[in-house]
């Protein structure tokens, strides 16, 4: 048996998952150099789902190009535009009136929700957990998503928000409404942290799995749920409030190992927190008219503005450069799922095969904000 | 030797947890409806296929202009009266990403986002060259409601 063994031939080998693979969420290539089952190199190929938005920025006017930003992070429009909008706003030095603001965090918090509601049960579908789960992330998202339809008429490509402010104001009856999403969502939020925190499979599969150190996350400057899951206390909403998150009592929940069992915990805690804003905003809700008539000519004053803000999935950068024309001269996004997809191989050497879709899951990164 | 009756136990227990959720949505009200039979109502704000109120455009080019994709092309005429006559006005749904920015802009509210979503057909130029000015052209689309 032993002479067997050691005559036995072994070579390393390249699989190749993708582009067209059911938990790369989307369309993501990613080489796998193998040892067996064990990970010996990791190589990302992206760029099949480039549009090359930041292009077309340059030949659109300020307004033109915000449905182009619903494109980008297509599970979280809301706060894409939002980030768009104020990074222009900043350039062109202007503020928007309260209810505007309250407005902006009660959609941008709910959208929140909804994205971890994907992100979190898109995750477990990818360990295994086939169908179920996801239906009921979905369901409870669907509610999300019903009232923004009523808000602006579309369900996933909002184009909501606008230079100034917004586009619609709240509809009538919306209190009630949003009242009762958070009253609904609260016991589903533990119903899905019991079916799943319970599961011996589930935390078999996901602690201890691609642990990322404080370190590291810092030095491939990771953000969002994933930063925070290693254990650094960094959300844009209380280090550098935008909009009006100062005056909004809320916690930032972090982890201790950044497993990806705590990635996982910390999104679960952040759809909590997330409530709690939005209830501390509905009762606090000025009044005012929020809306704005949309801007044909804006024109903001030569000069470069960079606005960052706290996405679902981490930090979520627009550079704005003007030369004093209705277009941009130069418009950067700094995507949060780029620097999150960045990190992957260093989690993966060493592991399982069948761990990369669990980390990937984990990781909870969209294509469309990736390639752009 | 006890840690595998313990991940037995536990892996019973969180099965039982588990159905327990199910369990509870067993009971719980079907979320879904039967579409082709049962159809949902659009809100006042769905913004489906673009449709013009002839008679209210104004010809200024406000939509056109602002439209993000460049799906709108207009083209008017001046008469001997000096006032302004369509030439044609062409829509293609193929490039539009339904942004409702030429409803927001027009003035005079001639422009306006239908609530037809069933769009099907057979033939692209039904979709790529629809003529704004022809009044029945949605005509063998559903209209989920009054036009």
């Amino acid at each position: 048996m032993e002479t067997a063994k050691e005559n036995l031939q072994t070579e390393e080998f390249w699989v190749n998952m993708g582009p067209q693979h059911p938990s790369t969420h989307g369309v993501l290539y990613v080489e796998l150099k193998l040892s067996g089952e064990t990970v010996v190199d990791c190589i990302i190929n992206i760029g099949y789902l480039h549009r090359g938005i930041e292009k077309i920025a340059e030949n659109r006017t300020y307004t033109q190009f915000m449905p182009f930003t619903d494109r980008l992070d297509y599970v979280a429009s809301m706060t894409n535009n939002l980030g768009y909008v104020l990074a222009v706003e900043k350039s062109m030095k202007t503020e928007v009136n309260d209810r505007a603001k309250y407005i902006r965090v009660i959609i941008a918090e709910l959208q929140r929700v909804a994205s971890h509601l994907v992100g979190i049960t898109t995750f477990v579908q990818d360990l295994g957990a086939f169908a179920t789960p996801l239906f009921y992330g979905f369901r409870e998202r669907e509610k999300i998503i019903e009232f923004f339809d009523e808000l602006c008429g579309n369900r996933l490509t909002y184009n909501y928000m606008r230079i100034g402010g917004v586009q619609f104001d709240l509809p009538k009856g919306t209190d009630e409404k949003i009242k009762y999403i958070v009253k609904y969502m609260r016991p589903k939020i533990d119903d899905l942290e019991s079916l799943f925190s319970s599961n011996a499979i589930f935390t078999a599969r996901t602690k201890g799995i691609g642990v990322l150190s404080k370190e590291k996350a810092i030095n491939y400057s990771v953000t969002g749920p994933n930063l925070r899951a290693s254990g650094v206390k960094w959300d844009l909403r209380k280090d550098e409030p935008y909009l009006c998150y100062d005056k909004f009592n809320f916690d930032i929940p972090t982890g201790a190992n950044g497993d990806s069992w705590d990635r996982y915990k910390v999104r679960i805690e952040e759809m909590r927190q997330s409530l709690r804003i939005v209830e501390q905003a509905i009762g606090g809700l000025p009044e005012g008219d929020p809306t704005v008539k949309i801007g044909r000519i804006i024109k903001p004053e030569p000069g470069e503005a960079y606005m960052r803000t706290e996405a679902p999935r981490g930090e979520l950068g627009f550079y704005v450069v003007s030369d004093g024309s209705t277009y941009p001269y130069r418009l950067k996004i700094r995507s949060p799922s780029f620097s999150n997809l960045a990190v992957l191989p260093e989690l993966v050497k060493g592991m399982k095969v069948a761990d990369v879709v669990c980390v990937l899951g984990s990781l909870d990164i969209v294509m469309g904000d990736i390639d752009r | 030797m006890i840690k595998y009756f313990k991940d037995i136990i536990t892996g019973a227990w969180s099965l039982i947890k588990g159905l327990f959720v199910t369990f509870k949505n067993l009971f719980s009200k079907a979320v879904t409806i039967q579409y082709p039979t049962q159809k949902l109502r659009m809100v006042d704000r769905y913004r489906g296929l673009v449709d013009l109120r002839i008679e209210k455009c104004i010809k200024c080019h406000m939509c056109v202009k602002i439209c993000p994709t460049g799906c709108l092309s207009l083209v008017h005429k001046e008469n001997a009266e000096k006032k302004k006559e369509f030439e044609h006005f062409k829509y293609n749904m193929e490039l539009c990403c339904f942004c409702g920015m030429c409803d927001q802009v027009c003035p005079t509210q001639a422009i306006y986002m239908d609530k037809i979503y069933e769009i099907a057909v057979y033939d692209r130029d039904k979709i790529t060259r629809i003529d704004l000015l022809n009044t029945g052209k949605y005509d063998e689309w559903a209209h989920p409601t009054v036009k």
